[in-house]
């Protein structure tokens, strides 16, 4: 039992340490106000942290076209979504409640 | 027709300053009107979800249930807040009798036809709610809280009323 909490803490920690090394990535907001994305376009590299705020009155999402790995689920109004970048690419995407909302994330 | 005067009736209803006897309605009658007004929308979302074979239809009924259910939720949050019990109105009143007609038209069709009339409706609606946001309730609006909230409320409504052209306009094409 204990043998294997031990090993669930090393192989934690070895999961953990690259997120480490790459924590001094920069930080990134987009609003989601009045059914945009502000910015639309957003430049960020890869390691930084981009945090979605919803401050609308109802729910949205932000969720990357097919097949990339972008997806937020349901941000209620008032809430936030985080996300670390880890591949360098253009990813667009959209609220999936409302699809007429779109952003991009440019990831260098 | 019938469903062309119902509209008209809803937008007046919602837009007609006379109905209010000094200068407009009150922070606990606005309250009623958006309590209402987004009840009346998520009613006739789910009455589309349960008939519209429509794929288009279906997603926009859907968000008409999410959207409206959330405003509702921080409204009755709001209202708690500042201890303002909503109260009726003849414009709330309007609303419900307009909604419950509505509701009771679109049960009498089916396919292509429910999807029109369906779809018409809540052109119309989006623009005449629009319409009193900008011209009755913000206006008259006292609480900063309340103003504040029907300010954020307008874009939804808008790419609502845009949303519902677009779909008007791509079931005219079929």
């Amino acid at each position: 039992m204990l043998h294997h909490a031990a090993r669930a803490l090393v192989f934690g920690l070895a999961l953990a340490l690259p997120a480490a090394a790459t924590a001094a990535g920069k930080t990134h907001a987009v609003r989601i106000e009045g059914m945009k994305f502000e910015p639309e376009r957003l430049e960020a590299a890869v390691g930084d942290t981009i945090t979605w705020t919803n401050r609308d009155v109802v729910p949205h999402t932000v969720t990357g076209a097919a097949g990339r790995a972008l997806e937020s689920g349901t941000i209620a109004p008032g809430g936030k979504w985080t996300y670390r970048v880890r591949t360098k690419g253009e990813i667009a995407y959209v609220c999936r409640f409302h699809p007429m909302m779109k952003g991009v994330l440019v990831a260098k | 027709m019938r469903l062309q005067s119902a509209s008209i009736a809803l937008a007046s209803a919602l837009a007609c300053g006379a109905a209010w006897a000094q200068g407009g309605p009150t922070d606990p009658q606005i309250a009623g009107i958006v309590v209402a007004a987004n009840q009346i929308d998520v009613d006739a979302g789910k009455l589309a979800r349960s008939r519209s074979k429509n794929k288009e239809v279906q997603g926009f009924a859907k968000q008409m249930i999410t959207d409206h259910t959330a405003v509702n939720k921080q409204a009755a949050a709001l209202v708690k807040k500042l201890k303002v019990k909503p109260e009726e109105s003849d414009t709330s009143k309007s609303l419900k009798s307009g909604a419950r007609d509505n509701l009771a038209n679109l049960k009498k069709l089916k396919g292509a036809q429910f999807d029109h009339a369906y779809v018409d409706h809540e052109v119309a609606y989006h623009q005449a709610v629009l319409d009193a946001i900008d011209k009755t309730l913000i206006p008259n609006a006292k609480n900063a809280e309340l103003k504040d909230l029907l300010t954020k409320v307008r874009p939804a409504i808008a790419a609502h009323l845009d949303h519902a052209k677009h779909i008007q306009s791509s079931l005219g094409k079929s």
